[in-house]
């Protein structure tokens, strides 16, 4: 996830971090982002709910379990759809469509939030 | 016991012929046989001083049944010795043998006490005869009070110890969870609610367009999409799993239906494109 960098750091890590944030924003197609920023996203939430349950309280349980499970869940259905609408990859995932990966995508959306749901209480 | 007496005294009125004993008297020895104290017993003048037995005395009781008016002696049909314990309302009856000639012998061995004999209490026992007989009137007697030594425990039963209440159950139930504090859960509902924030700025920054999105072909798969997350919003606050699963299964078909419409329309207009 290069998407965000600390600023801390020594001036050739700093280098060569700005290279890649560089690389990255340049030659990364819109869509890609667009997934990218979703799952970022997926991270920062997961994360957040993850602390929440540490650090305050894991009551009620369920819920943290719903929100915590589908922010994980998502983040593996976003991911594995990045990779296989990724034009880079176009050679190892040469049967399946980019329109057949959505379609994965949504049925397996819609299964896993129909289980958070049932967590949700 | 005692309410047999009206009937008792009814059974005298009706038959005439009454018994009675003919010189009954008790006997206390002790194990060696040394006579302790012999005495007859008057039935009009009760002895003020109870038989006292000790562990190993013995008791012996002899009279006879006699008819009182020709002085024949009767042998009756039921002839008992009532132990009696005023004080705890427990009794024993012991059946005494009575010869024909009605003459009678009963011998108490405090070394080996009858099952019959009722535990002992502080009280003396009172001791009365019961004869009964067809062809005359019944007859309680009165004989003297019995002091007997105390009786053993009653033998302890195994699974006596299951037979009593048990301590009452106290329940531990988990401490009822409480919310954090109002501040506390206000900063970290706006640090869940942030990432949503950061996510607008980003998609809003790359968000690639969507020409066809709108589109009659594809408006329908987008429209389902939605309408299975309201089911699962509706499921979350009403519906109950059966109805979920029976409008999720219909959805399905549709969905099925507009998204391969919708996606084909897609792929052949990416391909037509390259």
């Amino acid at each position: 996830m290069p998407l965000k960098s600390s600023p801390a750091q020594p001036p050739a890590a700093t280098n060569a971090v700005q290279t890649l944030w560089k690389a990255y924003n340049d030659q990364t197609p819109d869509r890609l982002k667009f997934i990218d920023a979703f799952l970022f996203f997926l991270m920062l939430s997961g994360v957040a709910q993850f602390l929440y349950c540490v650090l305050i309280t894991d009551f009620p349980f369920n819920a943290f379990l719903a929100g915590f499970s589908s922010n994980v869940g998502q983040f593996v259905l976003a991911a594995s759809l990045r990779s296989q609408v990724n034009p880079e990859n176009k050679n190892e995932f040469k049967e399946v469509s980019p329109e057949r990966a959505f379609a994965d995508f949504a049925l397996g959306s819609i299964v896993l939030h129909f289980f958070v749901y049932n967590f949700l209480g | 016991m005692f309410s047999l007496f009206p009937l008792l005294l009814l059974a005298i009125g009706t038959q005439g012929s009454v018994l009675t004993l003919q010189s009954p008297r008790f006997k206390v020895t002790s194990s060696t046989g040394t006579q302790l104290r012999t005495e007859p017993i008057s039935f009009t003048q009760k002895s003020s001083t109870p038989v006292t037995l000790s562990q190993t005395d013995i008791l012996k009781l002899t009279f006879q049944v006699v008819d009182k008016e020709t002085g024949d002696g009767v042998q009756p049909h039921q002839t008992f010795l009532r132990f009696y314990d005023g004080k705890t309302g427990e009794e024993g009856i012991q059946p005494v043998r009575v010869t024909s000639g009605g003459k009678a012998k009963f011998e108490l061995n405090m070394a080996k006490p009858p099952l019959s004999l009722p535990p002992t209490s502080d009280t003396p026992l009172h001791v009365s005869l019961i004869v009964g007989t067809s062809t005359h009137s019944p007859m309680i007697l009165s004989l003297f009070d019995l002091v007997v030594p105390a009786s053993h425990p009653p033998p302890y039963h195994p699974d006596e110890a299951s037979f009593h209440p048990l301590p009452e159950i106290h329940h531990t139930f988990r401490p009822e969870q409480k919310l954090p504090l109002r501040p506390i859960s206000a900063i970290f509902s706006l640090v869940v609610i942030a990432p949503w924030f950061i996510l607008l700025g980003l998609w809003s920054q790359v968000a690639p367009r969507v020409p066809y999105l709108l589109s009659p072909s594809i408006i329908p798969f987008i429209t389902t999409l939605g309408a299975f997350e309201g089911l699962l919003v509706w499921y979350w606050v009403d519906l109950k799993l059966g109805e979920v699963l029976l409008y999720g299964g219909a959805l399905g078909v549709i969905t099925i239906f507009a998204g391969k419409q919708a996606l084909s329309k897609i792929g052949d207009r990416r391909i037509g494109r390259k």
